[in-house]
């Protein structure tokens, strides 16, 4: 990732917020201002921390878990 | 077509199945793409209504009965098969060709089916004719995985089969039709079961993501395409409108992207990534309304062409480096950059890029339950769209071929196979860019613009900042040498326990039964050796039996008795 790369997703982010105050909420969380801003980042977020955590916890083995005898 | 002479286009491939291994080597890949593309073209030229009936027993039959629905879903896996027979095009084995053309045909079969018996019927040639898929990889994994994918599918066709006779039985009719949400009856419940063990929903999926990254390269392209998808067509015939569906699809939607999270095989990803897929079709049948149906029915049609895009993008990967575990792969794109844009393809668009097919289907489901005013699912389906682009767009892709160099030089890729998926790749963006040649022959009545200003933003905002957020916890996503545990524990762990119970102690117990009796009859040989002894006053411990011992005793007593005979008789004759 180069800096222009990020430059080029902030004009994006930009861009599609401004966009996003021309439209009505369809929904209640869309009142809230960059909602899918913070619903991209955190779900992203969430998705690995929580998974990594129920795979610690109890769903990761070995590869050979299911042939020890 | 020719005339009046018809045939179903599900005896196009069967019967193909069998005309293949006649065939000379050479010509048998060309004649594979011939037999999907006459199904397609009777898919496309018969007319609506039953066209095929016979009688079985004081049954009618309805071989075939297209319409609107069955033509989406026929179009679709007809064109699937001539893309995957491209894709295996320098496969030299008879075995895969002819069972991909059963499995292809019997899923046309069980979409063209207009009654329960041939369905079920079609319905378990696809499960016989998958497993050989499974089986031609030829390594003791997969022929475990084999075994089990077929038992587990048999279960389920038995379930589907007890549904379907309890429903004869209490006077349901054999049509494959609706059973409205209410009528909750046993039958009803076991068909469904029955159905939901094929589209892989929780808890029955474990035998999705436990077999299909252990297939053949090409036969996983054929699984990514068939089983869980006629799931979703017969769902969407029988189970529209039933509620639990949604709360099944939205843990579906989910599931799949936890365990993608934890997987380490590149085809486990995608196999899980099946799962949460479906869980967007599977909600859809659920709301039930006209536009979650066409969505339903759409994001089946875009996913076929998207997954099987990305499973032939990991059966490149596979095939030029012979493993698929992303702690082995890494920096090999510069080796194969066409299959790399190709994948790419494909990851935009199962993550709903706009221009690409997911942005239009997908957003159907979602905006449905918005529609219907179940705000938990739409965000929670969200929330797994942003799994989606994690794994798939990007954790799949960037330890594959960017990321650390890990050493493996891959070979040559395949033409063929890059023609396959530049084909398949076509569509994704046919159908991305001009939706319309989707949305006209969807069977439902309901009108969706995918283009629009709040949508755009939406999936702007979101797929960038699941960017970020992959970015900055990269680290933590890199595969290692572990498998996550699934539902298939409740039967591979219990089955070192179960076959000591029923194998183990069950052999215990014969062979003591058998060396019980063994000894029985080895004590009563040894006693019958010398049965004499028992009568001798003495108590003789002469356990053989000589004769000599007691030729005189004997030989006194019949004497004495002879001569008391001689001296009676004697006797008699005086008087």
């Amino acid at each position: 990732m180069k800096t222009i790369h990020w430059i080029l997703l902030g004009v994006l982010t930009v861009i599609s917020f401004i966009a996003e105050l021309t439209q009505e909420p369809r929904h209640w969380w869309e009142q809230i201002p960059g909602f899918y801003i913070i619903f991209g980042f955190v779900g992203c977020v969430v998705i690995i921390v929580v998974s990594k955590a129920l795979g610690k916890l109890f769903l990761q083995k070995d590869e050979d878990y299911y042939d020890v005898r | 077509m020719f005339g009046d002479f018809y045939l179903p286009p599900f005896a196009y491939m069967i019967v193909g199945a069998f005309i293949l291994p006649l065939l000379p080597k050479s010509a048998r890949s060309t004649a594979f793409l011939l037999f999907p593309l006459l199904a397609l073209i009777v898919v496309w030229t018969q007319p609506f209504g039953e066209v095929m009936t016979a009688t079985l027993a004081s049954y009618t039959l309805i071989l075939a009965k297209a319409d609107p629905l069955s033509r989406i879903f026929g179009t679709i896996f007809s064109l699937i098969a001539i893309i995957g027979g491209v894709y295996a095009f320098k496969l030299k084995e008879v075995g895969q060709q002819a069972a991909a053309l059963l499995y292809a045909g019997g899923s046309l079969g069980v979409v063209f089916a207009g009654d329960y018996f041939t369905l079920f019927m079609f319905w378990e040639l696809m499960a016989v004719s998958s497993t050989y898929l499974i089986w031609a990889r030829r390594t003791k994994d997969a022929e475990n995985a084999g075994m089990r994918y077929v038992i587990v599918h048999l279960f389920g066709g038995g379930m589907l089969f007890s549904g379907i006779l309890l429903h004869l039985s209490s006077g349901g009719s054999l049509l494959v039709q609706q059973i409205l949400p209410g009528d909750s009856t046993l039958s009803s419940w076991l068909i469904l079961a029955g159905v939901c063990l094929n589209a892989a929903v929780p808890p029955l999926h474990a035998w999705l993501a436990d077999a299909y990254p252990k297939a053949t390269v090409t036969g996983s392209v054929f699984l990514s395409a068939f089983t869980t998808k006629t799931a979703v067509y017969v769902l969407i015939r029988i189970f529209p409108g039933w509620e639990i569906l949604i709360v099944l699809g939205v843990i579906m939607a989910l599931y799949g992207v936890v365990y993608a999270v934890l997987a380490n095989d590149i085809r486990e990803i995608l196999a899980y990534h099946i799962i949460s897929q479906v869980g967007y079709m599977v909600t859809g049948v659920g709301i039930g309304t006209a536009l979650a149906l066409n969505g339903a029915v759409a994001h089946a049609f875009c996913h076929i062409l998207y997954k099987a895009l990305l499973f032939m993008g990991a059966g490149v990967a596979l095939h030029t480096t012979g493993t698929a575990r992303l702690v082995e792969l890494g920096g090999i794109a510069r080796y194969q950059k066409a299959a790399v844009a190709l994948y790419m393809i494909g990851a935009f668009s199962i993550s709903g890029f706009p221009l690409f097919n997911g942005f239009i289907s997908k957003s159907m489901v979602v905006t449905a339950a918005g529609y219907a005013h179940y705000d938990a699912a739409m965000l929670l389906l969200l929330l797994a769209s942003v799994g989606t682009f994690l794994h798939t767009g990007l954790k799949l892709p960037y330890f594959t071929w960017f990321g650390e160099y890990k050493g493996i030089r891959p070979s040559k890729t395949p033409v063929e196979m890059l023609v396959a998926m530049g084909i398949a790749a076509f569509f994704c963006m046919l159908i991305g860019v001009m939706p319309g040649l989707l949305y006209a022959y969807l069977p439902f009545d309901a009108t969706y613009r995918p283009y629009n200003i709040p949508h755009l933003v939406e999936t702007t905002q979101i797929l960038t900042f699941t960017f970020v957020g992959f970015w900055v916890l990269r680290g933590k996503l890199a595969g290692d040498y572990t498998i996550a545990i699934d539902t298939d524990w409740f039967y591979r762990k219990p089955a070192k326990p179960a076959r000591i119970v029923f194998i183990d102690w069950v052999n215990a117990f014969f062979d003591a039964c058998e060396k019980a009796g063994y000894d029985a009859a080895h004590s009563i040989a040894a006693l019958s050796k010398n049965p004499v002894r028992f009568f001798m006053p003495d108590g003789s411990n002469d356990i053989t039996y000589s004769p000599n011992r007691y030729r005189v005793t004997v030989a006194t007593i019949v004497v004495s008795v002879l001569v008391s005979f001689v001296l009676f008789a004697f006797a008699g004759l005086l008087t």
